[in-house]
């Protein structure tokens, strides 16, 4: 049994307050089964024109069969998208910030370019901070049989506060950052 | 001289507001003083290694793909990026926030040579839409209100456009991305150059950087030199406090580390631009750990009053000021220079511990032997302070004028015109009929007063201003003392010399030392009725004088109050009247009390004993009250909008006394209340406590 004082519980529920402090909303789901289903019943009941899928989901079952339809990238001459889904490598408690190494441009587009992004984080993957990791971003980086190693860490949706230092959402990157945690 | 915009003072005034309280929200559970002690390490070790460092990053960058270019200056990062962008054929550019670019005039260079630049970050996209000048690093914009910002995007736009934030935030979204989407490249500064893996960090929070790294062909990466550490791990430290520091965020919303190009070729620019030439020029090194986070911006009294675009020549603030005169040439920092109060609370939220005060004060010195000095300066300080003698027969001089300039309340009148823009916005005291010393040597030693010797000597500093105008505080001081059982003795009425090393008179500050040095008996503990005669006597003189003597002068000098408190607070406490009245007070932190003797804690112990009553916090106390010493003069206009601000936060307590310790603060405060016609009394901490003791 899981208690409070449970340091991986700890953790993630401190993930969730922080997340949800930045910006984003969290929603806990028993697995990508369920995760698929809250993202179906989105779809349909949202008026979903472009729904983007990192290639890194759309590679991996059951998302290839799911989602079989949808697009990994934005097609030419389209600047925005409704919704995109991605998938996190880790979370960070400390900051509630998602953590992605990115292998390719299409797959960071879809954290930026959507209105809405949903982000699927393995609540087993929640690490303290960006100290616990930061072997594997080290070794991500120094990659050189990839194109473009990238980390990217994200917290809470796109914000500025530019005009006027009033907090506003939505500028350049979505406007809701949806965490869908397994 | 610099014009206050009232507007623009309250925007930045709300914006200092609740910067603070984000500020401290974010770093809670945290210890600042450990963080960015850890940062400064991180950062000096990296400045030292800074050549290998690079080298490194080179190497690594290479073996992503990477084009790794130098630039020896400003023109030379311009050409190389005008040469980027004929060989890719690059019409239009995108740009993240960089101050390296706006250090080189790279937008002017490349529009003028026909490539068309476009900010991303919407804060500098509306200054460049305005053609204004951003007005803080982090917040460009920030000048603007939502109906500037509604009118500029109308006659982009050609249509009326409603003036909510959010609306106007919308608009641009849909502007800047078509923007983006139809650049041919773009440019992005770093945060960090990661050595052992080629890698850079880049920290936004409108997710801009990620648009602009991928979307576009072309990625230019242009980077100061000192930007580079050694490993992620440094990389994590600084993101811990960069965002807390700068905005008050835990994180801001997008960091990315990225290792070589896209899906086109990326070049990264390394800027020296004189840095080399800082690196190996001691003390001034520490300049280079800067993280840009503007948290000194967002506390700097004279910043918030005038903002970044008076304040700056690219770079803002006292840091800018640094920066300037080295990377844009001393004669461009000189005007700056004297913006700064030397108050030292920018020192407090420095991420990276740079004691940006103390080296303006170096950088002062500097500017006078290159630049020179006017003329009143070179009378006042190597004239006058740098010879006792002389500096005595002015005092003097004054002295004797008192029947014509003394009104009967103490304060001077009928001051000749060129006096009056001083005299406007605070009363100036008259010349007090009778100096310390006099008063000293003719009431206090010929009442054998001094002659009580059970707990030994004590000598009272009271500084130039009390010497002169405010004698009745050094003579409670010693009151109280003898009192309390001590063998009271004065200092010799000598000027400390502070006033001349802070204008970047080394020469005659060195002399001026010197001869109180000669003249000080250090029996017993000195101790001093002037926070910043306390910081010469302490601190600075030991720069000035490598000798035994002045080692013993420093190390027997302390604060009155911390005198009291740590010595004589139950025997105060004592002697105090039993029917003394309880009075509201509120106490006015003095700068260098606070920053530099952390002796405000005793002095406000000692207040609320002697008032009997808890102090009544006024907003901001450790704001500046606009004194200041010779920036008063240079800068009139500022130190009256400053002592404005201390005013009414005074008034708002609604306190009958405001307290301080610095008579300087004191001549300011006084000498301000008289001119709005308030009613309360501004005192010296000693003045207090000697009343609450009262008559024998």
């Amino acid at each position: 049994m899981v208690t409070a004082a449970d340091p991986v519980n700890s953790r993630i529920e401190k993930f969730i307050d922080k997340a949800v402090a930045a910006g984003a909303e969290v929603i806990r789901l028993e697995g990508q089964g369920a995760a698929i289903a809250y993202l179906k019943i989105f779809l349909r009941d949202n008026d979903v024109r472009s729904f983007l899928v990192s290639p890194e989901l759309k590679a991996r079952p059951p998302f290839r069969e799911e989602f079989i339809g949808a697009l990994e990238m934005l097609p030419a001459g389209e600047l925005w998208a409704d919704a995109g889904i991605v998938a996190a490598d880790f979370g960070v408690a400390e900051t509630g910030t998602l953590v992605h190494f990115d292998r390719s441009d299409e797959e960071k587009n879809v954290w930026t370019l959507p209105e809405i992004c949903f982000c699927l984080l393995d609540n087993g993957k929640i690490v303290q901070d960006l100290e616990a990791i930061a072997p594997e971003l080290s070794s991500h980086l120094a990659r050189t049989d990839l194109p473009s190693p990238q980390v990217s860490l994200v917290t809470g949706p796109s914000r500025t506060a530019d005009i006027e230092n009033e907090l506003t959402i939505g500028v350049h990157g979505p406007s809701r950052l949806v965490i869908l945690m397994i | 001289m610099k014009k206050i915009d009232p507007e623009l003072k309250a925007v930045l005034r709300d914006f200092a507001d609740s910067y603070r309280v984000k500020r401290a929200k974010a770093l809670e559970g945290y210890d600042f003083e450990d963080l960015r002690t850890a940062l400064a390490d991180l950062k000096d070790r990296a400045l030292e290694r800074n050549p290998e460092l690079l080298a490194q990053f080179e190497e690594k960058a290479k073996a992503h793909g990477g084009v790794v270019l130098r630039a020896r200056d400003g023109d030379e990062a311009n050409e190389l990026i005008l040469r980027i962008c004929r060989d890719h054929g690059i019409r239009r550019m995108v740009k993240t926030k960089s101050m390296v670019s706006e250090e080189i005039g790279l937008n002017d260079f490349l529009i003028r040579r026909g490539v068309d630049v476009r900010e991303t970050d919407l804060g500098e996209w509306i200054v460049q839409l305005g053609a204004e000048r951003p007005t803080h690093m982090v917040m460009p914009a920030i000048h603007l209100t939502r109906g500037d910002v509604a009118a500029l995007f109308s006659a982009k736009l050609g249509r009326p456009v409603p003036d909510d934030i959010p609306s106007l935030v919308r608009i641009a979204r849909g502007e800047m991305r078509r923007e983006i989407f139809a650049a041919q490249a773009g440019l992005t500064g770093a945060n960090a150059l990661i050595a052992d893996t080629g890698a850079i960090m880049l920290v936004t929070n409108e997710g801009n950087g990620r648009l602009v790294t991928t979307v576009p062909p072309v990625h230019i990466v242009l980077a100061s030199i000192e930007k580079v550490l050694p490993a992620i791990g440094d990389a994590i430290a600084l993101l811990r406090l960069l965002p807390r520091n700068a905005t008050g965020q835990s994180i801001t919303s997008y960091v990315a580390f990225m290792a070589g190009p896209h899906r086109g070729p990326q070049y990264v620019i390394l800027l020296d631009n004189h840095r080399s030439e800082l690196l190996a020029d001691l003390p001034f090194r520490e300049i280079l750990r800067c993280v840009k986070c503007s948290a000194c911006l967002n506390v700097c009294p004279v910043y918030q009053v005038i903002g970044g675009e008076a304040y700056s020549h690219i770079y803002m603030g006292g840091i800018g000021t640094l920066l300037t005169a080295w990377i844009h040439g001393l004669r461009k920092a000189k005007d700056l220079a004297g913006l700064c109060l030397r108050c030292h609370r920018c020192e407090g939220s420095c991420a990276a511990k740079i004691k940006i005060a103390d080296l303006i004060t170096a950088l002062a010195g500097r500017l006078r032997k290159e630049t020179g000095a006017p003329a009143w300066k070179r009378a006042a300080f190597d004239g006058v302070m740098g010879h006792p003698g002389i500096q005595r027969a002015a005092f003097g001089t004054a002295r004797k004028a008192r029947k014509i300039v003394s009104g009967k309340d103490g304060f001077s009148r009928k001051l000749p015109a060129w006096m009056k823009k001083y005299d406007r916005f605070r009363a100036l005291p008259a010349p007090a009929a009778r100096s310390l010393s006099s008063l000293f040597r003719k009431d206090f030693v010929s009442a054998g007063a001094m002659e009580n010797s059970a707990k030994g000597t004590v000598t009272i500093f009271g500084g130039c201003l009390v010497e002169h105008f405010y004698p009745e505080i050094g003579m409670a001081a010693a009151r109280m003392l003898a009192k309390l059982g001590y063998r009271v003795k004065a200092a010799p009425a000598l000027c400390c010399g502070f006033p001349p090393a802070n204008a970047g008179f080394e020469k005659a500050s060195r002399k001026a030392f010197a001869s109180l040095l000669n003249r000080m008996e250090l029996q017993g503990e000195i101790v001093t009725l002037c926070p910043t005669c306390a910081t010469m006597l302490t601190k600075r003189g030991l720069e000035l004088a490598d000798s035994e003597k002045a080692r013993e002068l420093a190390a027997k000098t302390i604060p009155f109050s911390r005198f009291l408190l740590d010595r004589e607070r139950e025997s105060l406490e004592k002697l105090m009247r039993k029917e003394r009245p309880v009075q509201k007070a509120t106490y006015h932190d003095s700068c260098h009390h606070k920053h530099l003797s952390n002796a405000e804690g005793a002095s406000r112990t000692l207040v609320e004993a002697a008032l009997r009553s808890a102090i009544i916090e006024m907003e901001e106390p450790d704001r500046c009250c606009g004194f200041a010493g010779s920036f008063s003069v240079e800068n009139p206009e500022i130190s009256a909008a400053l002592l404005a601000d201390k005013l009414t936060a005074v008034e708002k307590t609604g306190a009958d006394i405001v307290a301080m310790d610095c008579p300087g603060c004191l001549l300011q405060i006084r000498g301000g209340c008289r001119r709005r016609g308030m009613g309360l009394r501004a005192v010296h901490t000693a003045e207090l406590l000697d009343q609450a003791i009262g008559e024998d």
